[in-house]
């Protein structure tokens, strides 16, 4: 088996080899390159769309808190107003109550005043018409004739009051 | 485990089958070798083995133009078949999400290849990562086929030349790629001398290229066979016939160096190939015309569709 120079330039072989290097890219092209290439894009879309469907999740997510919140926020002056409303409809109550009652105290008061007023008016009535009659029955007697009734009467009167003055003075 | 049963898993069969389409090129390299090596005595650096010479072919010319194939030539088809078997392993059974330890390192390969083009060529050259890959794994494979014993076929310049050959037309196709104008233009703009020199410049790459692989690669081998013989001269001084017989200091050394000149030289040599390969095609390039033009184009399409 004879063999080449060891520094040896053959045409031929530099074709062959030209090809050859032109073959194994072609192959590794075909079967290395492009199915692993492949299977790096699906999963680059793969995770692309989880990542948009992560985004897509989050955003709603987000848009619920911010309408929870907004609930929240107008629960909360629902029920501020509601307190303050039950407070108030409770003062107004309470209000209404003293007052009526202070009013009916007041009634009761004054009614009890006018009666004892008109009793007591009453009670000076019958004593005034009693001594009056008494006074004038003793003066009868006394004097001995008849005196003219409505004389007599201012007279008493008169009596009756300079006394109630003179006690009105001591007192 | 069969994909009949369609659990997603990949055929164990077929993965069988593509690791013996790894192994069994490999193999049958070294028996090749085995069968055909002549019997040689002393030192004896050759070139690859001709398995096939046309008729009144001249095997003794260092430049000819005879069809003749050579251990390269096999060796470099039986990568071939490896290789092609070991990226249809890697892809065995691709799914979206990985779990097998090799879809990891096929994702691993391409994107490092990607980044590699992408940092020495810019984004817009991505294409060509296929390529890269392809120069890379031929290149590093061919060499360290001289871990099996087998003949590299990087360590014959012919080899190494068709490659840089294959590169010189790209880097052609890549200057010339926005019209005969921008290529005149760019070639002569600063003088007849700077032309000239671009002329010189542009057919001297590939040759420099294909003689620094190829030296480094060859060098390797004929430091490891300078050094084997010597350890065999040694060995016979010294032990007498037992060391005729059974050349004991060869264990070792050699092997250590083989670390260094078939693994470490042969990887970095390639990845000297592929990264002199990017700079130039991408130094080549010119893209802001080509990005004119195809603007330019692009704009003469749309007036054209309104016309009509």
């Amino acid at each position: 088996m004879q063999s080449q120079q060891i520094i040896s330039v053959n045409l031929w072989q530099i074709v062959i080899s030209l090809c050859n290097l032109i073959i194994l890219f072609l192959i590794v092209r075909r079967f290395l390159y492009k199915p692993v290439k492949k299977v790096l894009a699906q999963r680059q879309a793969h995770v692309d769309g989880v990542y948009e469907e992560a985004d897509e999740a989050r955003r709603r997510a987000e848009a619920d808190q911010a309408a929870w919140a907004e609930r929240m926020t107008h629960a909360r002056e629902e029920a501020d107003a509601i307190i303050s409303r039950a407070a108030e409809n409770a003062r107004m109550n309470s209000d209404l109550m003293v007052s009526d009652a202070k009013n009916r105290a007041d009634g009761i008061v004054r009614q009890a005043e006018e009666e004892a007023l008109l009793t007591r008016q009453k009670a000076e009535e019958g004593i005034r018409r009693e001594l009056a009659g008494v006074s004038a029955e003793l003066a009868e007697k006394v004097l001995g004739r008849e005196i003219n009734e409505s004389d007599h009467r201012a007279l008493i009167d008169s009596f009756i009051d300079e006394l109630e003055d003179s006690r009105d003075a001591d007192q | 485990m069969t994909e009949t049963k369609k659990t997603g898993k990949p055929s164990r069969v077929i993965d069988v089958l593509l690791i013996l389409m790894m192994v069994l090129p490999l193999l049958a390299a070294v028996v090749l070798k085995v069968l055909y090596t002549p019997e040689s005595k002393g030192v004896d650096i050759h070139g690859a083995l001709v398995y096939y010479a046309a008729e009144g072919a001249d095997i003794s010319q260092v430049i000819s133009g005879d069809l003749i194939i050579t251990e390269a030539q096999i060796n470099s088809w039986l990568v071939i078949i490896s290789i092609t078997g070991f990226c249809l392993f890697l892809t065995h059974g691709l799914e979206e999400h990985a779990h097998s330890a090799r879809q990891h390192l096929a994702e691993w390969l391409v994107e490092k290849a990607e980044s590699l083009v992408s940092g020495n060529m810019g984004d817009f050259h991505l294409y060509i990562t296929p390529f890269i890959m392809a120069m890379m794994g031929l290149s590093v494979f061919s060499s360290l086929m001289s871990l099996l014993g087998v003949f590299a076929p990087t360590s014959d310049l012919s080899v190494v030349f068709g490659w840089a050959v294959l590169v010189f037309f790209l880097i052609l196709i890549a200057k010339i790629c926005c019209g005969p104008k921008v290529f005149v233009k760019s070639m002569t703009a600063d003088g007849p001398v700077v032309a000239a020199l671009n002329f010189i410049g542009d057919f001297s790459t590939p040759v420099s290229m294909a003689f620094r692989h190829y030296g480094n690669v060859m060098s390797g081998a004929v430091i490891g066979v300078l050094v084997a013989s010597f350890l065999q001269w040694l060995s016979r001084t010294v032990f007498g016939g037992i060391g005729a017989a059974f050349p004991l200091l060869q264990i070792g050394l050699p092997g250590i160096l083989s670390i260094y000149f078939d693994v470490f030289s042969g990887g970095l040599q390639a990845f000297i190939f592929a990264m002199l390969t990017m700079l130039n095609l991408g130094g080549a390039f010119p893209l802001e015309d080509w990005l004119k033009r195809h603007d330019r184009r692009r704009k003469e399409k749309q007036a054209a569709q309104q016309t009509v």
